[in-house]
């Protein structure tokens, strides 16, 4: 719409920055037409969003591929800290060593310098690094088991569509069977009425007359 | 949406570096929404679901070079957009892809033979859909069910927002007059 101060599409469309889809509202407000354009916009768009989106028939192989399923010990970590029973006996029997613990060495026992000793270089931090060609390897991997998937998926689909075509073939066959069978018939009945009554007299009769 | 986004970025960051399980996090967030994109593109659930697989494949081999974590939506819908516009042309290679009319789109009408949506808006805006351009087609796809910015659908699509919108703003003024009858009698 002219009228407006931007493109009443634009501004239907939130395309425009805040300032500007102010200043079109306010237009709209008192400019019958370009309400009249919106309330059209937005009856088509409500038309058009009846069409829902379709479920996927079935989940993309990459993510149910067994490749890249956690490891076991990772599930079992995840799984141990899922349970709410196994988190609290860990935290009851850990709760007891540590009372145990306690009573066998009391605070004060131990002589200062003792203490320092007894507390142990930081382990270096274990970094897992991974490589540019493991990644590489493992992507490569994982696309080769994908594609290894989907074509097993279709050449299954194919033997099902051959299976079914190599019916209908055999149907066809019966069919036009059966009807160059009827045709025949069709064309001897047509025979027997042309040629007269007379030709519908058995054989034997006929030789006897 | 922002917290949405950030964790996306996050999924796409691990992936990138190897971590399988961020990619199927990922996969596991966008796959029905690229599979509806190019299901109405298509207008076939066997060819939108295997180019689905590929998209994902593509996305996973290509996902280092991504360099702004943020842009990811569009780059992985100029994936698919290229990967359905490739099938299309090595279904129709001696004509040109944009003349290509592409099969009747699905209307919804039936699924296996049973009737799904029998509603009388549902077939109005398949048919109205079907009536438009690919190009104008996708360009609806794009604003209206998957909601990308002009920007962004000139990214997908590999033209300038000016076509993008000219495209958008013409399919929206036939589907208008399309659907206007369907409006007039109470449907919608």
């Amino acid at each position: 719409m002219k009228c407006s101060p931007f493109d009443v599409r634009d501004y239907f469309l939130q395309e425009l920055p805040e300032s500007e889809q102010r200043q079109v509202e306010v237009h709209v407000k008192s400019c019958q037409g370009c309400r009249e354009e919106l309330e059209q916009l937005r009856a088509t768009e409500a038309s058009l969003m009846c069409l829902r989106d379709k479920e996927i028939p079935q989940r993309i192989a990459f993510v149910s591929d067994k490749i890249f399923e956690p490891s076991p010990a990772r599930r079992w970590w995840s799984s141990f800290w899922g349970s709410t029973a196994r988190l609290g006996f860990a935290s009851a029997a850990m709760l007891s060593t540590a009372i145990v613990v306690y009573s066998f060495h009391p605070v004060g026992a131990a002589a200062p310098v003792a203490m320092t000793a007894s507390v142990a270089p930081a382990p270096a931090a274990v970094v897992q690094t991974v490589s540019d060609n493991d990644i590489q390897a493992r992507i490569d991997a994982a696309v080769a088991k994908a594609v290894a998937s989907v074509e097993t998926r279709q050449s299954v689909q194919n033997v099902a569509l051959l299976k079914k075509m190599e019916s209908v073939r055999r149907e066809m066959i019966i069919a036009s069977g059966e009807l160059e069978y009827s045709q025949k018939k069709i064309i001897a009945y047509n025979r027997r009425q042309w040629d007269g009554p007379n030709d519908m007299v058995p054989v034997s009769q006929q030789d006897a007359k | 949406m922002i917290f949405r986004a950030v964790e996306d970025a996050d999924l796409i960051r691990r992936a990138a570096r190897g971590d399988v399980e961020g990619f199927n996090l990922l996969v596991s967030r966008w796959e029905k929404r690229v599979y509806n994109y190019l299901l109405r593109i298509t207008a076939n659930r066997e060819d939108a679901l295997d180019l689905t697989q590929d998209v994902f494949l593509k996305a996973y081999q290509n996902l280092r070079k991504l360099d702004d974590v943020s842009r990811f939506a569009p780059w992985l819908y100029r994936i698919a957009h290229n990967e359905a516009y490739s099938m299309f042309r090595k279904r129709k290679p001696e004509t040109d892809v944009d003349e290509v009319e592409p099969e009747a789109v699905e209307t919804g009408i039936t699924v296996g033979g049973n009737a799904v949506f029998p509603m009388e808006l549902n077939i109005a805006v398949a048919t109205a859909l079907d009536r438009l351009n690919p190009d104008q087609r996708e360009a609806v796809v794009l604003k209206i069910y998957q909601g990308f910015k002009f920007e962004e659908m000139s990214e997908i699509l590999g033209c300038p927002v000016s076509t993008v919108k000219s495209r958008l703003y013409t399919a929206l003024e036939l589907l208008k007059v399309e659907l206007a009858p369907m409006k007039a009698r109470g449907v919608s």
